[in-house]
């Protein structure tokens, strides 16, 4: 059996989580601390990628990647192409999972107390420092959880990817989409040994965080 | 805590994308040929495309979905040399768009439709009349807003004069694929699927008369920025000529005038 969607899917939802913390916590931060004009339209377009079937929205952002589309264009004209490549497989998995990470991150930012971060700013600690040593040590489990709702998420990704990234076998066809193959070919056996790996991967992923998650700063 | 956990966990977690290969790889040693195949060709093409590979050094890579997802695809600029659809409007439009090449533009099937019944159900239906029967309760058909072989499924209906009837028992499928699911799991009794795809061990087939619905034409094209255009042609020949066809034949895709 050809092992190589589960080596993609697994890479494909490490990079869009790693991807999905960069930009997701300083989102959950900025809508957890700041009132700013637009802040309702931001926590609207968050959410936004939850509520659009997944296939409808890899049609729009084909239109944004694809070899027509103003970044498609854009990346063609320095000699990239990510549409159809397993780039698009992460940006597919980020677009449908990174809500998932900056609404609970969000909601752990909001619990922890200002007087908290205050103190250490009086004591001349910098903002960089005091995120590092008094906000994110505080709302680490609610940031841990959103990453793995958003790994896990990234893992399963189906409808985007098959849009933008396609379904091509040893190129973008990542587990979801080779076990739905294999379903649809009536090869079931494979793609049970395929669901297996997947659940596996997931249930071992959630037992190691759950150790991880015992510990405490 | 923070300092002492995060460097294990993200040397970790770096260190298990390293150990994985790189996504993109398969290089194009060979000379490989991507080729886009309507749902349905699915069975034939696995069978076909090993012998290609061995006649002519090729690698060809098979991709199976749904025609009008390709057909968005290849306009956006989807890695396909070739374009198998399920039938010919979506070819005509893009060969019309130049997306297509129009010389390469060829008739490889004309589809026809099945009536399947799950083996789960009982007695083999033979004809179309038979989904009146009340033990029919449930009959799938593949969604005739946009696949080619639901709209040939509901002119068949229509055209025995049962569409009305039969209507409220309707389940649509999205492509003709998910369709025979529907039946080979025996969530429905009864289905309309292409011939095809019938030969599966949960299902009886019988044959629906070709004159019920107007003919689904099937229509193969090599894509203008494939950068193997030669290639692209030559599967379209293998696929019509002597070794293609009697394995085409046998999945019950037929050309006009074969029997």
């Amino acid at each position: 059996m050809d092992l190589f969607p589960v080596w993609l899917s697994l890479r494909v939802a490490l990079t869009a989580t790693a991807l999905t913390l960069l930009i997701g916590i300083p989102v959950a931060l900025l809508l957890a601390r700041r009132r700013f004009p637009g802040r309702n339209v931001l926590e609207a377009a968050v959410v936004l990628p939850l509520v659009l079937p997944p296939t409808v929205l890899g049609y729009y952002l084909l239109l944004v990647i694809g070899g027509r589309g103003p970044v498609g264009q854009a990346l063609a004209a320095v000699g990239l192409e990510l549409a159809f490549t397993w780039g698009a497989a992460v940006l597919a998995a980020c677009v449908g999972s990174i809500a998932l990470l900056i609404k609970s991150a969000q909601a752990g930012f909001e619990t922890v107390d200002h007087q908290l971060e205050q103190a250490a700013r009086t004591l001349g600690r910098s903002e960089w420092s005091v995120f590092w040593s008094v906000t994110l040590p505080l709302a680490w489990r609610s940031v841990l959880a959103g990453a793995v709702l958003a790994f896990c998420r990234a893992l399963g990704e189906f409808g985007i990817t098959l849009m933008v990234a396609g379904n091509i076998p040893g190129r973008t066809q990542t587990l979801p989409l080779a076990i739905y193959d294999r379903v649809q070919g009536a090869q079931l056996g494979e793609a049970n040994a395929l669901a297996l790996i997947a659940v596996s991967v997931v249930v071992v992923l959630l037992f190691g965080l759950s150790r991880l998650a015992r510990l405490r700063y | 805590m923070w300092g002492v956990m995060r460097r294990p966990l993200l040397l970790g977690v770096a260190l298990a994308w390293l150990a994985l290969p790189p996504g993109s790889s398969v290089a194009a040693e060979p000379p490989s040929l991507t080729v886009f195949a309507a749902a349905d060709l699915a069975f034939a093409f696995r069978e076909l495309a090993p012998r290609f590979e061995k006649a002519t050094g090729a690698r060809v890579t098979l991709v199976f979905g749904s025609t009008g997802n390709f057909a968005y695809q290849i306009r956006e600029g989807g890695p396909a040399d070739v374009f198998f659809a399920a039938d010919r409007s979506f070819v005509d439009a893009l060969v019309a768009e130049r997306v297509l090449l129009a010389e390469t533009r060829t008739l490889y099937a004309q589809g026809r439709i099945v009536l399947v019944t799950a083996k789960a159900f009982g007695p083999k239906l033979t004809e179309l009349r038979s989904l009146l029967d009340a033990r029919v309760r449930r009959v799938a058909i593949a969604n005739p807003a946009h696949a080619p072989y639901g709209r040939a499924a509901e002119q068949a209906l229509q055209k025995t004069g049962i569409w009305e009837a039969v209507r409220p028992k309707l389940v649509y499928g999205e492509n003709i694929r998910h369709t025979l699911q529907f039946v080979q799991t025996g969530a429905v009794d009864a289905g309309i699927v292409a011939r095809s795809i019938a030969d599966v061990p949960e299902v009886d087939w019988a044959p629906i008369d070709p004159a019920l619905h107007v003919p689904l034409d099937q229509v193969a094209a090599v894509v203008r920025r494939s950068p193997r255009p030669e290639l692209g042609l030559a599967f379209i020949q293998f696929v019509n000529g002597p070794e293609g066809r009697p394995i085409m034949k046998r999945y019950g895709f037929r050309l006009p005038g074969e029997l």
